[in-house]
């Protein structure tokens, strides 16, 4: 097995960076297998730097082919890199960055929070503080070009390997900032890994094609990140209308463009493809309400994913304009975003501060909304039609980042009776492993990757959570109120047959809420082992 | 020689201001405002702070006035400087050893902040043999050797820890070594002074005495004069490197992690944004500026996309 033994091997050693032995991986009691990676082809090799990091490729650069190409990389880094630590360039995160940079005292608390190091059996090169590091001296020798550089952090080589190797790095983070959580000094590594991200997409144009080019540059040709356009969602909701209609005895209909509305309600769209009950679950619960709701079918305005929040400023800001200007037409008095952790994120805390105020419109989680729905008594409940141990993932984006901790908790106390908390829940929880993008990436061993390491923490939660029920006999349910940690979750469930072996159902808040719904069909929730 | 010494002191303390002065203003003009990015639990979140809630739980939360619970950040932010209970919870075989050293820090800016009001007493005609002064000297002898073991012994655990660990040791770099090295030197020429010497107090009065009178009077122990030239060394490296932290931890808690002004709250902010919307953008990927045309901000966020040529080297 290949290991780090020094911060320079990332510009020295030949050939992939690390492997590591899957028995190191922590056991579970969940039947999870821990699975080898699939190697490369010669041509894949050939054509892009895809094999010198650990056997996972995400950014797949194409491989220079010549000193000449060598050098661009490396100076295109260099530019970008010095573009983070200016005001015009990085208004937004440079004295964080700054900050971050100078204080660090390698106290490596951060690698005890983080579950990628921790599942990776400690492997040096997933702690945290690693990549900063690396950056760090980087920074200080090429950028800063400090007298005493060499003498204070050594001597650093950089070159196209380096590069390369960072960029992939800037990867193996799920930017949950549990690690920024416990330093005592304030430092931020998910942070800096996000403004490596920066580097490689705002200067050198390099993404994962699943968050750039099928990610936010479609969302903004077409209206969605799944490809749909106005006319297409619009289409599929009426046929989720219609066969939820059947499926739960309530008649819904999901208002569009209703001018006036109180709620403009955004999706993340990939429900509409993936979990239509989902879609169809708040319809149901809006209107059961009686609230005075609405979805726009105006380009964006159905989707609320912004993806730009892992990797680019600007995406990030034209997503969320465009998610502004949807509602300021339609006028609502607020956007309420569905189960979307990124997206909620996304839309209420970052882009508070980089869309002028007069285009804003309030927004409000939908933990909160669909809370204050329940005590005010407007739904008829029977909590004995979820009457099986349920447990809670807290997504990083809603829980961590902004402090929505109890209105989902008292949704669950309301309406499940057998609820019980994972370990380290609330503010303390652990990402699901698809945090940052991956949920929706699968390729180049991202799926293996997943499934070995980041996935990992989350499935060994689970199973403490249910450790008095596993196996087959009991019915049990993941609420996972996010669409890509649900993504995550069915990923692994599927992968390792735990539908069959745990009798696991997944599925988000909503879904809950109309299976104690009187008026509902019951049996809304159905568990995939039963159905085979 | 022992003028030198004296102005040695002066130029130590003005490089520890100035130096300071500009890493704090450096972080604070740096940009007139960053995006939000704070972290849960935030300590003036009143009750919702135990559970690491925030004032976005509230149905409609921007109808209701904010009621920041200030005395949370002051308390939360004692409780860690007093007994680093970050690192208590988070990296206990750490706290084992960089708790002593930081208390024999506080001892000896704690003895040094007494000096000070000594001196003063002093040069109003207190008699430094007056009860008094004596009850205070009592006070220092006590402080600076706990002050000194702490360090030294907290010093040398920190050292001996990044030898050893091997996580650790991958990550130190020679500033660490010498730092931390340093402060050590520092407590253990504290301890030898204070050892050989009839009475540390006496030296260390007479020594912020003689600075705050200008009156560069020999204080008659070399081994004082070796440890207080240690420490106008630290002095001067503090700001300057990962110890600066002393400087910019209270800016990393309360103006990022802790951070949640709502924009709609403060017209500060509001102007703030519009006015860093005007910033030119020089970023080169073809996605943000196609055409490499003079834009700002604003322009990018409203022009420009989607990639029309869709170049963009991802695979």
């Amino acid at each position: 097995m290949k290991t780090i033994r020094k911060l320079t091997d990332i510009s020295t050693v030949e050939g992939q960076l690390i492997e590591y032995d899957n028995n190191d991986l922590p056991d579970l009691p969940l039947d999870i297998e821990k699975r080898p990676y699939a190697p490369p082809s010669e041509q894949q090799k050939k054509d892009f730097c895809c094999d010198m990091l650990d056997g996972v490729s995400v950014l797949n650069i194409p491989r220079p082919k010549n000193p000449l190409e060598e050098e661009e990389l490396v100076n295109k880094f260099l530019s970008g890199l010095k573009k983070l630590f200016e005001k015009e360039n990085n208004w937004s995160f440079v004295n964080m960055l700054e900050g971050s940079m100078d204080c660090c005292a390698q106290c490596n608390s951060c690698s005890n929070a983080c579950h990628l190091y921790e599942m990776s059996g400690k492997n040096v090169m997933y702690r945290p503080n690693f990549r900063s590091e690396i950056l760090r001296r980087i920074y200080h020798q090429y950028v800063k070009k400090e007298p005493f550089a060499k003498l204070r952090y050594g001597d650093f080589p950089l070159n196209w390997k380096t590069v390369v190797r960072l960029g992939e790095l800037a990867y193996r983070c799920n930017l949950c900032r549990r690690c920024a959580q416990v330093c005592p000094i304030g430092v931020d590594n998910g942070l800096i890994a996000r403004e490596l991200r920066k580097i490689f997409s705002q200067e050198m144009g390099f993404a994962p094609k699943e968050i750039h080019l099928k990610g936010t540059e479609l969302q903004q040709q077409r209206g969605s990140s799944t490809g749909m356009t106005p006319d297409i969602v619009k289409e599929n909701v009426e046929f989720i209308d219609e066969d939820y209609t059947e499926i739960t005895g309530v008649g819904i209909e999901t208002p569009f463009d209703k001018k006036g509305a109180d709620i403009l309600l955004i999706h993340n769209a990939g429900e509409v493809m993936a979990w239509p009950e989902n879609i169809a679950s708040f319809s149901l619960i809006f209107n059961a309400a009686g609230l005075n709701w609405t979805m726009s079918s105006k380009m964006l305005g159905y989707d609320g994913v912004n993806y730009g929040v892992f990797y680019d400023d600007a995406q990030t800001a034209r997503i969320a304009l465009q998610h502004f200007q949807a509602a300021k037409e339609l006028g609502v008095k607020k956007i309420v975003i569905g189960e979307c952790g990124h997206a909620s994120k996304a839309l209420n805390v970052i882009a508070d501060r980089i869309i002028p105020y007069e285009m804003q419109v309030p927004r409000e989680i939908c933990y909160v909304t669909l809370n204050n729905i329940i005590k005010e008594g407007r739904l008829k409940l029977d909590p004995s039609r979820n009457n099986f141990p349920v447990t809670l993932h807290d997504p990083c984006n809603i829980v961590r980042l902004m402090g929505i901790v109890e209105p989902q908790r008292e949704v669950l106390r309301a309406i499940a009776p057998q609820f019980r908390e994972m370990p380290c829940h609330g503010v303390d929880n652990y990402c699901c492993g698809g945090g940052s993008g991956f949920a929706i990436m699968g390729r180049n061993n991202i799926n293996v990757w997943r499934s070995n390491i980041t996935g990992r923490k989350k499935m060994w939660q689970i199973s403490e959570a249910f450790k008095d029920c596993l196996g087959p006999e009991t019915k049990k349910y993941i609420c996972a109120p996010c669409s890509n940690c649900k993504g995550q979750i069915r990923d692994i469930l599927e992968e390792n047959d735990l539908y069959t072996k745990n009798m696991f159902a997944y599925g988000g808040l909503v879904e809950l809420i109309v299976n104690a719904m009187t008026d509902v069909t019951p049996g809304f929730i159905k568990w995939e082992a039963e159905e085979e | 020689m022992i003028t030198i010494f004296y102005l040695l002191g002066y130029l130590a303390l003005l490089g520890f201001i100035v130096t300071a002065f500009l890493k704090i203003r450096s972080y604070m003009t740096k940009s007139p405002s960053h995006i939000r990015w704070e972290l849960y639990p935030i300590p003036h979140e009143g009750k919702r702070a135990q559970y690491g809630g925030s004032y976005m739980e509230d149905v409609n939360w921007w109808e209701h006035k904010h009621e920041a619970n200030h005395m949370g950040d002051l308390i939360f932010l004692i409780r860690e400087i007093l007994f680093l209970e970050a690192t208590y919870h988070h990296n206990r075989s750490l706290w084992y050893r960089t708790y002593p050293f930081h208390v024999g820090l506080y001892f000896l800016m704690g003895g040094a902040i007494i000096l000070i009001f000594e001196a003063i007493l002093r040069m109003f005609g207190m008699s430094p043999e007056c009860g008094f002064l004596w009850f205070v000297n009592g006070i220092i002898e006590i402080i600076s050797l706990l002050g000194f073991f702490c360090l030294l012994g907290g010093g040398i655990g920190l050292i001996a820890r990044r030898l050893t660990d091997e996580g650790l040791r991958m990550f130190s770099t020679a500033e660490h070594f010498i730092s931390i090295g340093l402060f050590a030197l520092f407590g253990l020429t504290g301890l030898i002074t204070w050892l050989t010497n009839d009475s540390f107090s006496t030296l260390a009065s007479n020594f912020v005495y003689n600075a705050l009178t200008f009156n560069f009077e020999s204080l008659g122990s070399g081994g004082f004069v070796l440890h207080m030239l240690i420490g106008y060394f630290l002095m001067i490296l503090i700001p300057v490197s990962f110890m600066s932290h002393i400087l910019l931890k209270y800016f990393l808690y309360h103006d990022i992690r802790w951070e949640d002004v709502a924009t709609c709250t403060s017209k500060k902010r509001q102007d703030a944004i519009n006015e860093i919307l005007q910033y030119k953008v020089t970023w080169a990927a073809p996605h943000i500026n196609p055409k490499g045309e003079d834009k700002t901000w604003v322009q990018v966020a409203t022009s420009g996309y989607p990639c029309q040529d869709g170049d963009k080297k991802d695979a």
